[in-house]
C-alpha cells in the first residue's frame, strides 16, 4: 500500500483529480491502473534500462532480481500435476535454494512462479483478492479460465512497463482440470503441458517423451520430478528442492519436497559409476 | 655500453642499436574485440587487478623516505591483503607503484633490469633522474594505457630526490608527493607537518601516518604499512610490514576455536588414487 | 556476463605443513547450459607442482599446452624440474606480454619448494601476481571461496586435515554459485608423492 501512497505524491500533478470511490478501490488495492510506475518521462524505458530481468543481460544493473527457474504443470486424466525447483539465483550467485514457486491461490488454484520473484508473487496474490472477490459478489467459485483472463488482462495492463512473469494457472473447476500459461506480455494459453522457465527446454524433453493422458497419479508424479531433475542437473539457474503438488476434484494436495541432488542419482543417473580415477596429466619428467 | 667506435670521417658514431625484440604481443586482440562484440554492449571486460592504493615519499635531511599500503583489489574484493608495492629499482633507488597491479609491478621490472644494464656498462651508480627519464618514456610511449602511477624515491651524486610520474608519462620532482586513491588522505596529513630538513625519525613517522591515512580512510587501501628508507650514500632500509594496524592474527587467537572445523571423512570420496614419487616413500 | 564467466569454474590452492593442495570443480558449461561433468581444469605441471587454470575454457586448454611445452623444454636443456617460482615467472610474464588482449585466465600455482615447504601464487588475467602463504582462489565465486578459506583455513594442517579442509571449502562454495559445481577434484601434494581424488559434489 506504500507504494501506491507514493505513487500519489510522485505524480499527483500529472493526473486528473480523482473522486473518492477510485480512491477507496486504490487503497483496496483494486485498481491496478494505479499501480506505481517510475517518476520519469518514459517509465517503461526506465523499467527496461534498470530493472531488466533477462539472463545475463541484467550485468550492469545495480539492482539483480532473483530469478531462474523450472515450473512444469501437465494434464492427465487424474488431474494436474504441477512441479517446480526451489532455485532462485542473483547473477551467478544461488541465492536461496528454498524458494516456494507454487503459490496457493486458494484451494482449487495454484499459479506458479518463473520470471521476477517480486512480480510473480505480488500479482499472484493480487489476483488471490479478486478471485476471492468473485466469489463473495457471484457466490461461486471462479472458473480458471476467468481467473488466468483476470491475471492476463492485468499484464496486458503494463505490457512493455518491465514486469517479469511466465505463470501456470492450474486449477479444478466445474469442468475439470484446468491449465493456463498467462505471462508478462499478456499472453494467456490453454494446454495440457506447459514448462516454463530457463530449464524449461530441459523439461519439455522429459515431458513430451512420456507424457499420455493414461498415466496413473505414480506415474505422473515420477514424471513430474523426473522432468525437474533433468533441467535441474543441466540448467545452471535451475535446483535445490522439487515441490510438487497434484490438483484434483476436491482440490490440491502438496504431494512433498525432494532434493533434485537425489533426483538426480535416482533418475538421470541411476546407475552412477563413480568416474574413473583423476589421472593427473603426466609430468614431463621422465621416469 | 660499447665502446664508441671513430668513423671514418673521423667523428664518433654510437654502435647501432640492436632491433628490438620483446615488447606486447596484440595477436589475442582482435579475438577478444570479436568476442566483446558477440557478447553484445551489456558484457563487460575482465578487470584486472588493481591497487587501489596509497602511495607516498618525502626528502629529509638525510634522504628519502617511502611508504606505501599493502592492499590489492580486484573490484570490491581483496584480492591479496599484504602485498609489496615499493619496488626495487637499483640499491640506491626505490619505486611506489599505483594504478593496475601488473602494470606497476612489470615496467618497475623492466626499468630495475634496464638500470642493471646501464650499470654494468658504465659502471657507476644510477641516477635517479635517470630512472625516471626511463620510467616516463616506456609510460608514454603507451599513452597513459599502461597504467602506472608512481612515486620514485632515491639518492645520489646529486642528492636525495623525489619524483612522481603520472601513467601518462608526466613527471614532477616535490619535496613530498603521494599517489593513488588514498593520496588525498595521505598528502592532508602531508600538508599539515610537512617541514624542510627533517630528521629521519620524524620523516619515517610523517610517511607512517600519511599511509595510515590512507589505509583507513580510503576503501581502496587497507592492510599494513610498508616504509623503505634511503640515505644519502645509497645505503636502503626496506621495512616491510613496519606497522601491521590490521593483523587480525592477534582477535583471531583470543577466540577460542575448535583445533579443526571440520571433522575428518566428512567429504564424500568417490575415487582415489595415489601416485607414489619418492620411491622409499612407504606411508603413502 | 564477463567472459571470464562464461564456462564456469571454481579453484582453491591450500597450504599444510610440508604439504600443499588444490582442489577444483568439473563443471564445463556455456553459461547457463552444463554441457559436461568431467573438465580438466586443474593440471600437472611436475612432480611437485600444479597449476589451476580458471576462466575461458579455449585459453585454459591453450595455455596449458603451451605451458607444457616451454616446461619441456627448459627440461631438456637444463636438465632439471622447474621449481614453482620460475614457472610463477614465466606464466606472469606469458600474460603479461599479452597485455592489451590478454588470455582470459586467472591461473593458480601450488607446489611444493626445493626445503618442501608449500608455494602458493595466484594471478589475474595479465598475470599480476599474488604470493600468499595460506590460499589462493580463482574463478566465478571468489566471494564465497574468499569467505570460506578465510573462516577454515589455520596454520599447519596435515596432509588428512587439509584435504578435508579444501574439500569442504570448495563443495560449500560451489554449492552457492549457479556456474561452477557438478562434481570436484582435489590433489594433495606431499614430498612422497600426490593424492588425487574425486568428490562426489551437488549436481544441480
Amino acid at each position: 500500500m506504500a507504494a501506491l501512497a507514493i505513487d500519489r505524491m510522485l505524480d499527483a500533478g500529472a493526473r486528473p483529480k480523482e473522486d473518492d470511490a477510485t480512491n477507496a478501490k486504490d487503497i483496496l488495492g483494486l485498481n491496478v491502473q494505479r499501480f506505481a510506475l517510475a517518476p520519469t518521462p518514459d517509465p517503461a524505458q526506465f523499467s527496461k534500462d534498470n530493472f531488466g530481468v533477462g539472463y545475463g543481460t541484467d550485468n550492469h544493473q545495480k539492482v539483480q532480481f532473483a530469478k531462474g527457474t523450472t515450473t512444469l504443470a501437465f494434464k492427465f486424466d487424474g488431474g494436474v500435476i504441477i512441479s517446480v525447483d526451489s532455485r532462485s539465483t542473483m547473477g551467478p550467485y544461488i541465492a536461496s535454494q528454498t524458494v516456494k514457486k507454487v503459490i496457493e491461490i486458494n484451494p482449487f488454484l495454484l499459479g506458479t512462479m518463473a520470471g521476477g520473484a517480486a512480480d510473480c508473487a505480488f500479482w499472484e496474490r493480487n489476483l488471490g483478492t479478486q478471485c476471492r472477490m468473485f466469489e463473495l459478489r457471484n457466490k461461486r467459485r471462479v472458473s480458471v479460465a476467468a481467473a488466468s483472463k483476470m491475471l492476463a488482462n492485468t499484464m496486458y495492463q503494463y505490457r512493455g512497463r518491465g514486469l517479469s512473469m511466465g505463470t501456470m494457472v492450474c486449477g479444478w473447476d466445474e469442468s475439470g482440470p484446468q491449465l493456463y500459461y498467462v505471462d508478462d506480455d499478456g499472453t494467456r494459453l490453454k494446454g495440457d503441458a506447459f514448462c516454463v522457465g530457463s530449464g524449461s527446454t530441459y523439461a519439455y524433453g522429459v515431458i513430451d517423451s512420456h507424457l499420455r493422458a493414461d498415466l496413473t497419479v505414480e506415474e505422473a508424479i515420477d514424471l513430474g520430478r523426473r522432468a525437474i531433475a533433468g533441467a535441474a542437473h543441466r540448467d545452471a539457474y535451475s535446483g535445490g528442492w522439487n515441490n510438487l503438488y497434484h490438483m484434483k476434484e476436491t482440490g490440491w494436495e502438496f504431494i512433498g519436497a525432494v532434493d533434485t541432488n537425489d533426483l538426480y542419482y535416482e533418475h538421470v543417473h541411476p546407475s552412477h559409476i563413480p568416474a574413473p580415477p583423476p589421472k593427473p596429466t603426466p609430468s614431463n619428467v621422465p621416469r | 655500453m660499447a665502446q664508441l667506435r671513430v668513423a671514418p670521417g673521423g667523428e664518433h658514431v654510437l654502435p647501432k642499436e640492436p632491433p628490438q625484440t620483446g615488447g606486447f604481443d596484440f595477436g589475442l586482440a582482435a579475438r577478444n574485440a570479436r568476442l566483446a562484440a558477440a557478447a553484445g554492449a551489456t558484457a563487460s571486460m575482465p578487470e584486472p587487478m588493481s591497487t587501489g592504493t596509497t602511495i607516498c615519499g618525502v626528502v629529509y635531511a638525510g634522504g628519502v623516505v617511502l611508504g606505501a599500503d599493502t592492499r590489492a583489489t580486484g573490484g570490491s574484493e581483496v584480492a591479496d591483503k599484504n602485498c609489496e608495492k615499493i619496488h626495487y629499482l637499483a640499491p640506491n633507488i626505490y619505486c611506489c607503484g599505483a594504478g593496475t597491479a601488473a602494470d606497476t609491478e612489470k615496467t618497475t621490472e623492466l626499468i630495475a633490469s634496464q638500470l642493471e644494464l646501464l650499470r654494468l656498462g658504465t659502471g657507476t651508480q644510477s641516477r635517479v633522474v635517470a630512472a625516471t627519464t626511463l620510467l616516463k618514456r616506456t609510460l608514454f610511449r603507451y599513452q597513459g594505457h599502461v597504467s602506472a602511477a608512481l612515486v620514485l624515491g632515491g639518492v645520489d651524486c646529486t642528492g636525495p630526490s623525489l619524483y612522481q610520474i603520472y601513467p601518462h608519462g608526466s613527471t614532477a620532482r616535490l619535496p613530498y608527493v603521494t599517489m593513488g586513491s588514498g593520496s588525498l588522505a595521505a598528502m592532508s596529513v602531508f600538508e599539515t607537518r610537512y617541514a624542510d630538513n627533517l630528521d629521519e625519525a620524524a620523516a619515517i613517522a610523517l610517511v607512517k601516518d600519511a599511509i595510515r591515512a590512507g589505509i583507513f580512510n580510503d576503501l581502496g587501501s587497507g592492510s599494513n604499512v610498508d616504509v623503505t628508507i634511503i640515505r644519502t650514500g645509497g645505503e636502503a632500509t626496506v621495512l616491510r610490514g613496519y606497522e601491521t594496524p590490521n593483523d587480525t592474527r592477534p582477535l583471531r587467537e583470543a577466540y577460542v576455536r575448535p583445533k579443526a572445523l571440520v571433522p575428518v571423512k566428512a567429504t564424500a570420496v568417490l575415487s582415489t588414487q595415489v601416485e607414489v614419487t619418492d620411491a622409499d616413500a612407504m606411508e603413502l | 556476463m564477463s567472459i571470464l564467466q562464461h564456462n564456469g569454474a571454481a579453484i582453491i590452492c591450500m597450504a599444510g605443513k610440508n604439504c600443499v593442495a588444490i582442489a577444483a570443480d568439473t563443471r564445463f558449461g556455456l553459461q547457463q547450459q552444463t554441457v559436461a561433468c568431467d573438465f580438466e581444469k586443474v593440471f600437472k605441471m611436475s612432480d611437485r607442482m600444479f597449476v589451476g587454470l580458471a576462466g575461458l575454457a579455449t585459453d585454459v586448454q591453450t595455455l596449458r599446452n603451451t605451458l607444457k611445452f616451454k616446461l619441456a623444454l627448459y627440461e631438456l636443456r637444463e636438465e632439471r624440474v622447474m621449481k614453482p617460482e620460475a614457472f610463477s615467472a614465466l606464466l606472469s610474464h606469458m600474460l603479461y606480454e599479452k597485455r592489451f588482449g590478454p588470455y582470459f585466465v586467472e591461473p593458480v600455482v601450488c607446489g611444493l619448494k626445493d626445503d618442501g615447504s608449500p608455494f602458493l601464487c595466484g594471478m589475474d588475467l595479465i598475470g599480476a601476481p599474488v604470493y600468499t602463504d595460506d590460499y589462493v582462489v580463482s574463478g566465478t565465486c571468489t566471494p564465497n571461496l574468499n569467505g570460506m578459506c578465510e573462516s577454515m583455513w589455520r596454520p599447519d594442517m596435515a596432509p588428512d586435515e587439509l584435504f578435508e579442509t579444501i574439500s569442504q571449502c570448495l563443495l560449500a562454495s560451489v554449492d552457492r554459485d549457479a556456474l561452477s559445481g557438478w562434481g570436484a577434484v582435489v590433489h594433495v601434494i606431499t614430498p612422497q608423492g600426490i593424492t588425487s581424488k574425486s568428490l562426489k559434489g551437488r549436481m544441480d
